[in-house]
């Protein structure tokens, strides 16, 4: 009887794939070191240098992994970092390019996309019904009954690909780096190193990113020949002082005012490093991507690039199969057929130029085991090598604004914009010798650098606290004078007569893709959307031009109008780890923290600030404010040095009240709307001299409101003569509030009056507190009682707020946390911006009319404002109001809604509510709609728990001393 | 081997011919047949006049001729695509959707859409996987805490389900988020919102697309409005209030149309400006990017309006994230390197154990900004040209109830009570709306 699992599985391992005996004469492995590792817990052994792909081949191991759709068993097709079949887990690491990742040792290596293993995979049962599950057929399927979709999404999310992340990794630490050369090169093969050394030549400053692990580009899977010429560059650039050589790296993207990002994934200290790179000319070099051949079983493991095969042989000495055909369009193939008759493998060479075409690799799921060609013929074989021509990566040129053009006599893509800080040299710009493209690299090198000179200069001359420039620098850069490179004319061959696979990594086909293109998704864009073709990990570098050849041939149009989807960055993915470098965020303490810390204090987090919340009592605190004298650090409040002539008119801008007459010594509160009219900030603004003004914002306002002052200065007022500089930290701010608070100050102060005659309530002086000069004193406060706010210059605040505890002990003084500072500020009735007002509080709501002169010439919200203002805004516009519940017991939660009765109509909401310790009873603010805001109106509140409890409007905001009496004492 | 161009030819379908419902058993009796799908949408002549004329082939365009079909028995429509459909801002969201806004009005609005959303599967018999994996708001601030807790209060008296949970109901629903307490910016709590979630955007715009072929409106992509005919009106060539719109100059010629809408995305404002009618609209680009697929493990959409990230992950195991808007206008839609890296920050803030998952891909769209972050829709003061713009960031989610309101405000010439506040004579009058309280605390 039949096994139905015997379908399934898969032998791993291939007899004729295994490391060659002899090394080889571009070999990179050093053969006398033995590394451990182990693949899918059978452990192995390889040699430094190995990349895992050449380990695991040196192992016999021809299947590593699994399709996405229907689990196919795959081996490695490029044997590059564009290695659709080669993505594994390392350890907690998923998605490791194990065709590009050098072997080390312990490493633990799986295949990802398996179940329960790689030999015996269930999903590979898919396969069975693929003529079912063309792309897409999820659109149409699962529709009915909608109530089991849920279930059927779990199924499909099941055959997400990828590895595993570990959920406990160590967020690691990803340093960056920022680097300012003159010429950054992509790509070091022979055009990459010589355009290095000629920029080098040219006394530019250069960088030379290479993705591969050692420079030399294809030379270094080549003949003696090649060999010799890239060792000959390799010392050319490596004994260049000005060349900087990153090997394993990859310059990820091209930004405005070419803002590179480079990758630099081999690196001492950490795993990735994200460079940031100002190059003042880029050379794009990175040479060209083989390009896989579509047609029946080329997938199956044993199909492999010529390139793949080169680099295997050549720099890993390992032995790919036994009986190869090589399907060949150009010397490139013909040298992987040379190179595996060289290790003693029969080849069968079916040449493309000549006509002939393969047709079919036919064989197990396990791997080919022949060949058929288009005309029939049958050929023996267990390895399949394509040589069909390339694919430009014109990522970066993209990035650049180009859009790339297809040729078709080379049967590839080419850049086609002249971009003056962004070159091509090498595979991307055309077809050469060894002397040409070296030839055409060092031009190419010359003109770069050359570009950077002018580019430089007229950076430094519009630098104005650079030296002086000796000579204005030319108005235009260099003209290019570059030969160009040929272009070798080469077949188009995407596609035999047979369907097959195009994008491996998404196991999309030919025939899906000609499908789809008939059901009207026929622009290369929908087809990708429809299909998810090219969306894999390799960004369709592999398979976007066969996409576009499939999809032009179903339409019966040519490539050049079909087109390609847009590159975007990266290039290469990056970790979330190397983009995010170190965190940066900074924690805000005051200079008094230290005492906090010392002394009990409960802390909380506001926004970037730590500060104590409390320090055990709260109600205490108030208490003792009340009855005589407390202090509380308010360090981060938001202060803004204003200085100028025309700091008034900014004042006038930014608050909906008049600045204009403000006296030296004189304080004002102010009301800050967006253009909208919905309130943004709040705060007091001192004037300390006649051009020089201090503004507070509120703690968490600090940033925003320098960003919106600036934003005004430079965009709309560039005339205006005013200085903005936040000071926020360069305060300590200490509040001492209550009756004796006047007393207390008295103590350390005697350079100030503080006499009520002389320093009034809303008043500012400057003077020594504490033996520290330039104190800020001013006379306002939140708490409603008579306080004066200290700002100390910030290395002094802990020497004064020692020295208050001190000298106040007698008084009672005692500290006291935000919360207690809240809890009077509610007994007082003085909302927050932002607790008590909303997104979509306008002025008017907060019962601060009086403060919008419509009469102003203008301010930010005017317009709105106005509106908002009339009768009709009014009627609808929610109030602000204190609201008392009637049981005094009762706090309810902030966020508690006011609603109609038993119904749930919404009417307004408790945006602020505590236990006065002062009063005895709950005290709320709250938002309620018009009707329902006059005084003795009756709520009722929908408690958390569902309860509805009655409350009632007050008359003023302030639950505590209404007339302000206490403060003015 | 068939000719290649007859492979398309063949396919051409013929209006009226019926269409064929997907399903699973369509797709075993094509599988075995080996015959193909008719076309998602014809492939028809451009005419040179049509009943309405709708430029945008996004959600809201489609969605606007879908209903004008659907609901009113308008089918002489033209859906007019200077690209292809679905290429701006549908096609470049991130594809979350959720109705836990403030207002009621809001609330109201994207109830709606989502309802629609719900059965659009069956409604369009075509799935666009709408994922109902709920929605998580985090707090790290006290103050964010109030405002979920407000947003909870109000959603539970307007029968929305979205309750405040703390860090470890957190914890349980998504593993991955540092709840430790011990993060520079600690997670407080959240706002759950079950029936939130994501859906495949690309899907919606077939869907809609493919709805409205089988009921005869036309799609025309590859065709640009360069201009709006219009006469009669107060500026130059009759544009501008008090005249009307006679049609469309495209690239493939011109079209007489006596109504034109617009409902495009990052070219809004230059549009209606061709009809003389002026949107007091910015336009800023929004970033996205997508990482590399790894095994689901992150089962909801999560939101952060203090560190602006949200993210979710894709049944193809990518995450999907997106952030705030740049801070100044522009038609960039190439992306930044600093959008980057603060994302990865922002993201491993939340979530420190994905520090080796690899960036893939990142994009931008442009979002057209009103003065009160809410959309502009209705009729304008030149005759028979309406609008349907300025969302913002948020104009996938609202998708299918703009079109059905707007395919009523055109069928009836009446503006439906829904989108009332939208109309665009609130600029004038200053009397503007918001959902700003909700549109800042993001997607």
């Amino acid at each position: 009887m039949l096994n139905p699992l015997g379908l399934l599985r898969t032998a791993t391992t291939a007899p004729g794939v295994r490391r060659l005996d002899t090394p080889q004469p571009g070999e990179v492995i050093d053969r006398d070191t033995s590394v451990r590792f182990t693949f899918n817990g059978a452990r192995l052994t390889g040699h430094e240098g190995d990349t895992i792909a050449s380990a695991l081949m040196g192992n016999g191991i021809r299947v590593v992994s699994r399709s996405m759709k229907y689990h196919r068993p795959r081996g490695y097709l490029t044997a590059d970092i564009w290695d659709p079949n080669g993505a594994l887990q390392v350890g907690d690491e998923p998605n490791v390019r194990s065709a590009h990742r050098l072997l080390t040792d312990g490493m633990a290596i799986s295949t990802q996309n398996v179940w329960p293993s790689l030999d015996l995979d269930v999903k590979a049962a898919n396969g069975l019904v693929s003529r079912f599950l063309t792309a897409g057929f999820y659109y149409k399927t699962f529709m009915k009954p909608a109530a089991l979709w849920p279930y059927y999404e779990k199924v499909l999310a099941t055959f997400a690909p990828g590895g595993t992340v570990d959920l406990d990794t160590p967020h690691g630490e990803f340093d960056k780096r920022y680097a300012h050369p003159d010429v950054l090169i992509a790509g070091a093969g022979p055009a990459g190193m010589a355009a290095a050394v000629a920029a080098a030549d040219e006394g530019a400053s250069v960088m030379l990113v290479e993705t591969e692990h050692e420079l030399g580009g294809h030379l270094r899977w080549g003949d003696e020949a090649e060999l010799a010429a890239a060792a000959e560059l390799i010392h050319a650039v490596r004994s260049r002082p000005e060349i900087e050589v990153l090997t394993d790296a990859t310059v990820t993207g091209r930004y405005e005012d070419n803002w590179c990002a480079i990758s630099q994934r081999t690196h001492t200290h950490v795993a990735e490093r994200l460079i940031k790179a100002r190059a003042k000319v880029l050379v794009v070099a990175p040479g060209l991507i083989e390009r896989p051949y579509v047609f029946a079983g080329n997938d199956k493991p044993g199909v492999m690039t010529a390139g793949a095969v080169r680099r295997l042989v050549n720099m890993y000495g390992v032995q790919p199969g036994d009986r190869a055909v090589v399907f060949t369009a150009n010397t490139h193939g013909d040298a992987a057929a040379d190179d595996l008759e060289r290790i003693g493998v029969p080849v069968q060479r079916v040449d493309a130029r000549a006509g002939e075409r393969i047709a079919e690799a036919t064989g197990p799921d396990a791997g080919v085991a022949g060949v058929t060609l288009v005309d029939g013929r049958t050929i023996e074989a267990d390895l399949l090598v394509t040589a069909v021509g390339w694919t430009a990566p014109t990522s970066l040129l993209n990035m650049a604004g180009d859009r790339p053009v297809y040729d078709r006599a080379t049967a590839r893509f080419f850049g086609s914009a002249e971009i003056d800080n962004v070159l091509t040299t090498g595979g991307i710009a055309g077809d050469g010798t060894v002397t040409e493209l070296v030839g055409h690299g060092s031009a190419t090198g010359r003109l770069a650098a050359r570009r950077a000179a002018v580019i430089g200069a007229h950076l430094r001359a519009a630098t104005v606290w650079a030296a002086p420039v000796d000579t204005t620098p030319p108005a235009t850069l260099p003209a290019d004078d570059r030969s160009p490179l040929g272009r070798d004319a080469h077949p188009e061959l995407f596609r035999s007569t047979t369907h097959g696979i195009v994008d491996y990594s998404e196991d999309v086909g030919s025939k899906d893709l000609v499908a789809a293109a008939t059901e009207g998704y026929d622009s290369i864009e929908l087809l990708k959307r429809y299909t998810t073709a090219t969306m894999g990990p390799a960004q369709g570098k592999l398979e976007t031009v066969n996409t576009a050849a499939v999809l032009a041939e179903a339409r019966g149009e040519r490539i050049e109008d079909v087109g390609t989807t847009v590159w975007r960055p990266p290039f290469v993915p990056v970790s979330l780890g190397a983009l995010a470098g170190r965190v940066f965020e900074p924690t805000r303490v005051s200079s008094i923290q230290p005492w906090h810390e010392a002394n009990g204090a409960t802390p909380i987090l506001a926004g970037q600030w730590i500060r104590p919340e409390h320090y055990g009592d709260p109600a205490a605190e108030v208490l003792a404010t009340r009855a005589g004298v407390g202090i509380i650090d308010v360090t981060p409040l938001g202060k803004l040095d204003l200085r100028g002539p025309d700091v008034p008119k900014l004042l006038e801008q930014l608050y909906t009240n008049k600045w204009q007459k403000l006296p030296v010594g004189g304080v004002r509160y102010g009301l800050m709307c967006a253009e909208d009219g919905v309130v943004m900030d709040d705060g007091v603004t001192a004037r300390l001299g006649d051009e020089h003004y201090l503004m507070t914002t509120t703690s968490s306002g600090a940033a925003s409101v320098w960003e919106w002052a600036e934003m005004w200065l430079q965009t709309e007022h560039p005339d205006w003569q005013v200085h903005v500089t936040p000071v926020t930290t360069a305060y300590t701010s200490i509040n001492v509030a209550g009756p004796k608070s006047r007393e207390l100050v008295g103590r350390l102060c005697d350079d100030v009056d503080l006499s009520p005659e002389a320093f009034a309530y809303m008043q500012v002086r400057t003077g020594t507190v504490a033996g520290v000069a330039d104190c800020v004193m001013w006379r306002i406060g939140f708490t409603g009682e008579l306080s004066y706010e200290l700002h100390v210059p910030a290395g002094h605040g802990l020497h004064v707020w020692e020295r208050l505890l001190a000298e106040g002990a007698d008084l009672g003084v005692r500290p006291f946390g935000l919360e207690a500072q809240r809890i009077m500020r509610l007994e007082k009735g003085h909302f927050i911006v932002g607790q008590d007002t909303d997104g979509l509080t306008k002025a008017p709501s907060t019962g601060l009319e009086s403060l919008i002169k419509l009469d102003k010439d203008d301010f930010a919200g005017k317009p709105e404002l106005a509106w908002a203002l009339s009768p009709e805004a009014l009627a609808s516009a929610p109030r602000v109001v204190a609201i008392q519940p009637d049981d005094p017991t009762i706090v309810p939660d902030e966020a508690c809604q006011i609603v109609g009765g038993e119904t749930t109509e919404i009417l307004g909401r408790i945006t602020s509510s505590r236990m006065s310790p002062t009063l005895g009873r709950s005290i709320c603010l709250g938002q309620v709609v018009p009707t329902l805001a006059a005084p003795g109106t009756k709520l009722t509140v929908l408690l958390v728990d569902g309860r509805r409890v009655p409350a009632t409007v007050m008359e003023h905001h302030a639950h505590y001393d209404p007339e302000g009496a206490r403060l003015r004492v | 081997m068939a000719t290649p161009s007859s492979i398309v030819a063949g396919a051409r379908r013929k209006l009226g011919a019926g269409p064929p419902r997907y399903s699973a058993a369509g797709l075993v009796r094509k599988g075995l047949s080996g015959d193909s799908w008719p076309r998602v949408w014809r492939d028809v002549e451009l005419k040179s006049s049509y009943d309405v004329v709708i430029i945008g082939g996004g959600v809201h365009g489609l969605a606007t001729a879908y209903y004008l079909a659907t609901n009113h028995g308008i089918t002489d429509v033209a859906v007019l695509d200077k690209a292809y459909l679905g290429s701006g801002g549908s096609g470049r969201n991130t594809a979350i959707v959720r109705s836990n806004y403030l207002t009621p009005e809001g609330v109201a609005f994207y109830d709606r859409s989502l309802t629609l959303y719900n059965t659009m599967a069956t409604d369009l018999n075509l799935n666009v996987m709408f994922s109902e994996r709920g929605h998580m708001t985090l707090a790290h601030t006290d103050g964010a805490l109030r405002t979920m807790n407000w947003r909870a209060e109000v959603n539970k008296l307007q029968g929305i389900d979205s309750s405040v949970i703390d860090p470890t109901e957190v914890g349980k629903l998504a593993p991955s988020l540092d709840v430790s307490g011990d993060s520079r910016y600690p997670i407080l709590g959240a706002l759950y919102h079950p029936p939130g979630g994501t859906i495949r955007h690309d899907a919606v715009v077939w869907g809609y697309a493919r709805g409205a072929d089988h009921r005869g409106v036309e799609m025309h992509q590859k065709t640009e409005v360069l201009d709006i005919l219009c006469e009669g009106g107060s500026g130059p060539d009759g544009k501008g209030p008090g005249g009307r719109v006679t049609g469309v100059r495209t690239s493939r010629g011109d079209i007489s149309a006596p109504i034109v809408v617009n409902c495009t995305a990052g070219w809004a404002s230059l549009i209606s400006d061709m009809a003389g009618v002026k949107l007091p609209i910015h336009t800023r680009p929004l970033q996205a990017a997508v990482t590399e697929p790894v095994k689901v493990f992150l089962p909801t959409v999560v939101v952060s309006g203090s560190l602006h990230v949200y993210v979710s992950q894709t049944d193809r195991g990518e995450l999907v994230f997106g952030a705030s808007v740049d801070p100044f206008n522009n038609y960039n839609v190439g992306g930044s390197l600093e959008f980057t890296e603060e994302l990865a920050g922002h993201v491993l803030e939340l979530m420190p154990g994905i520090s080796k998952m690899r960036l893939l891909r990142q994009w931008a769209g442009l979002c057209d900004m009103t003065p009160d972050y809410s959309p502009v829709m209705g009729d304008t003061d030149v005759d028979g040209f309406y609008v349907d713009v300025g969302w913002g960031t948020y104009g996938f989610k609202a998708g299918p109830v703009s079109g059905e309101a707007m395919a009523e405000a055109i069928a009836t010439r009446a503006m439906p009570k829904i989108i009332a506040p939208f109309h665009i004579s609130r600029f004038a009058t200053g009397e503007l709306v918001g959902e700003k309280g909700a549109a800042a605390v993001g997607h």
